[in-house]
């Protein structure tokens, strides 16, 4: 494989070349750990990748004083906690780049349904940690599951639950290099045509989260016959409310309209509004 | 045991395993804990849901073995419309789990245990991981990563992804596997096998490289607990569960996923979230108590303990080893890692199998119903363990309750236990070494409990081991 980067590091300007090797750190919140974990499936990568920039790992890192700087900081995972909320200030201090990977840290993930848990639409997460835990009066949780972004400056956001390997990779090497990353923000639906799927809402009159949907997955839902569940959260501007009509034609009613968009992105923006909208509208 | 160590707001942190251990008047170990903190509130957010959904909403539970619960969801799912799934799609099923095995337990023990089993617990920490390996040892590395990728590879030839494929549904599968990807991984497989056994020749070796290590790693007996085929032998996905004691005998008659509840009980001790489920005791008898007659293992272990064989050439000649050499039952948790090596070939010679079958994937792949039972319960073997899916639905398939147990709180008692049996052996006194923390982490991860896999994918375990005086008072604080 090609280098991954050319050799930077980081000194007044981040990435000022100087032949040192980038570093590289990765940290997790709230989340399954998918995505970090899709760095580790970038197996004919990771030897070579083990070569070129010095990964520092420090996930979970403890209350012990974070060493640093490093050029690129990738964070997994939403904020759930106090601690957290700092922690995440202090590693966007310390970082040159800071991107978040997945839909935990770009959108809340899932957890981020505790955001709507309450009788007002509001945040509720005592009647959550009942349902969970024997003693949940020791937990410490915010009510919120949020995305980094509404607590530091986050230079680029990769959609996914999980997010996609050739994605990651991109998204490293273009930060590295100092360039934008190439990453469509379009809907799914040039995807799933590209790939030769049959339309599943227009063939077999299956809803699909296709049209409001990021592309990126590489449309596995449509291939498999199933309507998309929206893993990589909305793309830029999609029309939510005409997407909600399709699926009342289709014969999906308001809950299941809401069902479908709190999954993994419901926190995100359009997801979001949509759905509070649907809830105003209904009561 | 105060309260105050579970709710003092520095150490209780979302993903941190926190140990305590507390010294008597002499300074010996008196008593240690682990506790780990993770909320993200599952079992709450999964009501309302249709069941449809929930192979692919608990699959995010974990990004390691989102399979098993992809899986283990369709399985209590097909129990909800009282099918059973076509044989193809049950097959295809069985595949994707022993891909999930393969890779999951490649990284468990390439990528996270082998920098301290082949590097020394002791060797300068900022190296014990994967890519110290990489530098140290890149012959047992690179064959780990191919391992791994081969497992992950038939992942994603049936579920279009490697992670979250929401490919198996209630009654079946949405998808056939890809013919070229079959083509593909048989042109790969016997690298795959021979990888496997070169891997399980070099077991004895570490054994004999950490004596102490091996003897203090949770040599205890307990119970062992898991799934086993009709015939009795290794299984990871259909058949019966079992107990048997530490001499290897059955403890109680075999039992569907279903009856669970009368065989597991869970108690919640005071000072802590995590509940310990406790086997309740031989059919008909009084449940004994959380303490060791209840303790039970699930994971590798277990299972290779479970099982009269293996089922294929290569794996049952290493389990004749494993057992000529350890016993029949092997008691130290140390052997989690042998156990992984066997279940790896085993994985390795069962995916050829399959793989081989020219009847792969023919015929019906999905059982179609409506809502027939309000209550389903679905079993599979995690890569680490036993992992349980209790459904209870309304007359529309909606979610009204949903309970996980998962491997790492099947192996909580046994896990504590083993913390413990580390302590003694490696603390002293108030002055804790590095060595000592990272042998309680390493024992920690000889389980792979998910709390490994949710809180970090190479590198150091976070931990917060905190050193308390017989009355409570703090001696010393280690966090990293």
């Amino acid at each position: 494989m090609a280098p991954l980067v050319s050799a930077v590091s980081r000194t007044a300007d981040p990435f000022v070349r100087t032949g040192k090797r980038p570093t590289l750190a990765v940290w997790k919140f709230a989340s399954c750990d998918g995505c970090q974990l899709t760095l580790l499936d970038c197996e004919d990568e990771l030897l070579a990748v083990a070569g070129q920039v010095d990964v520092a790992y420090f996930l979970e890192a403890s209350s012990a004083t974070v060493e640093g700087p490093y050029d690129v900081s990738l964070v997994e995972g939403s904020i759930t906690t106090a601690h957290d909320a700092k922690r995440i200030r202090e590693i966007r201090e310390m970082s040159g780049k800071l991107v978040t990977i997945g839909a935990c840290a770009t959108a809340g993930g899932i957890q981020a349904l505790r955001n709507f848990a309450g009788p007002d639409g509001g945040p509720d997460v005592s009647a959550y940690a009942a349902a969970v835990y024997a003693h949940p009066e020791i937990l410490d949780t915010l009510p919120t599951s949020t995305p980094i972004s509404e607590h530091v400056f986050v230079d680029f956001e990769l959609r996914g639950c999980p997010i996609d390997k050739h994605q990651l990779l991109e998204v490293v090497s273009a930060t590295l290099a100092g360039r934008k990353p190439q990453i469509p923000n379009y809907s799914l639906c040039l995807e799933c045509k590209r790939s030769g799927a049959v339309c599943v809402m227009v063939a077999h009159g299956q809803p699909c989260l296709g049209p409001a949907t990021q592309a990126g997955c590489g449309a596995i839902c449509p291939n498999f016959s199933r309507g998309c569940y929206g893993c990589f959260g909305p793309h830029e501007g999609p029309n939510m409310p005409a997407l909600g009509d399709r699926f009342a034609e289709l014969g999906v009613d308001a809950d299941g309209w809401l069902r479908a968009l709190r999954t993994y992105n419901a926190y995100a923006g359009p997801f979001r509004k949509e759905a509070d909208h649907v809830e105003r509208t209904r009561s | 045991m105060p309260r105050t160590l579970l709710i003092d707001p520095v150490t209780r942190i979302e993903g941190h395993a926190k140990i305590t251990v507390r010294l008597d008047d002499a300074g010996a170990v008196q008593d240690t804990r682990f506790h780990v903190t993770e909320f993200r509130g599952f079992e709450a957010f999964c009501r309302g849901r249709s069941v449809y959904e929930m192979p692919a909403l608990t699959a995010r539970t974990c990004g390691i073995c989102p399979v098993s619960h992809v899986l283990t969801g369709a399985k209590a799912g097909d129990a909800v419309l009282g099918v059973e799934p076509p044989p193809a799609a049950r097959a295809l099923r069985r595949m994707m789990n022993l891909g999930q095995i393969l890779q999951s337990h490649s990284l468990s023990f390439f990528h996270l245990s082998a920098p301290d089993l082949l590097l020394g617990f002791d060797s300068a920490p900022g190296a014990r991981n994967v890519f110290g390996l990489i530098d140290a040892e890149p012959e047992i590395a690179r064959r780990g990563i191919r391992m791994r990728r081969f497992g992950q590879e038939v992942i994603a030839a049936l579920g279009g992804r490697k992670i979250h494929p929401a490919w198996a549904v209630p009654g079946g599968v949405l998808g056939n596997i890809d013919p070229e990807a079959v083509e593909r991984l048989r042109a790969e497989h016997e690298t795959i096998v021979h990888d496997a056994k070169w891997a399980w020749a070099r077991y004895g070796e570490l054994v004999d490289a950490h004596p102490a290590e091996v003897a203090a790693f949770g040599d205890f007996p307990s119970l062992f607990f898991g799934i086993v085929s009709p015939d009795g032998a290794w299984e990871h996905h259909d058949g019966l569960l079992r107990f048997i004691d530490a001499e290897g005998n059955r403890v109680g008659e075999d039992f569907p996923a279903e009856r669970y509840a009368e065989f597991i009980g869970e108690v919640a001790d005071a000072d802590t979230y995590l509940k310990s489920p406790y086997h309740l005791g031989a059919q008909g008898g009084a449940p004994v108590g959380p303490q060791a007659p209840g303790t039970y293992r699930v994971g590798p272990l277990a299972r290779v303990n479970l099982a009269e064989r293996m089922g294929t050439p290569l794996a049952d000649a290493a389990l004749a080893d494993f057992r000529g050499e350890f016993g029949r039952v092997p008691l130290g948790s140390f052997h989690y890692h042998g156990a992984r090596l066997i279940e790896i070939l085993a994985c390795a010679e069962q995916l050829g199998e399959l793989l081989n079958d020219p009847e792969l994937g023919s015929g019906p792949l999905r059982a179609e119903a409506g809502i027939n039972r309000l209550r389903g319960v679905g079993v599979s073997e995690a890569p680490r363990g036993t992992l349980f899916h209790d459904y209870r639905v309304d007359e529309d398939g909606r979610i009204t309750g949903v309970r996980m147990i998962i491997a790492t709180g099947h192996n909580n008692l046994a896990m504590n236990r083993t913390i413990g049996q580390i302590a003694e052996a490696f603390v002293k006194g108030p002055d804790v070494a590095e060595g000592a923390l990272n042998r309680i982490e390493a024992g920690i991860r000889a389980y792979d409990p998910c709390l490994s896999c949710s809180t970090h994918a190479v590198g150091q375990m976070p931990l917060v081991l905190r050193v308390e005086a017989a009355d409570g008072t703090l001696l010393r604080e280690l966090a990293r």
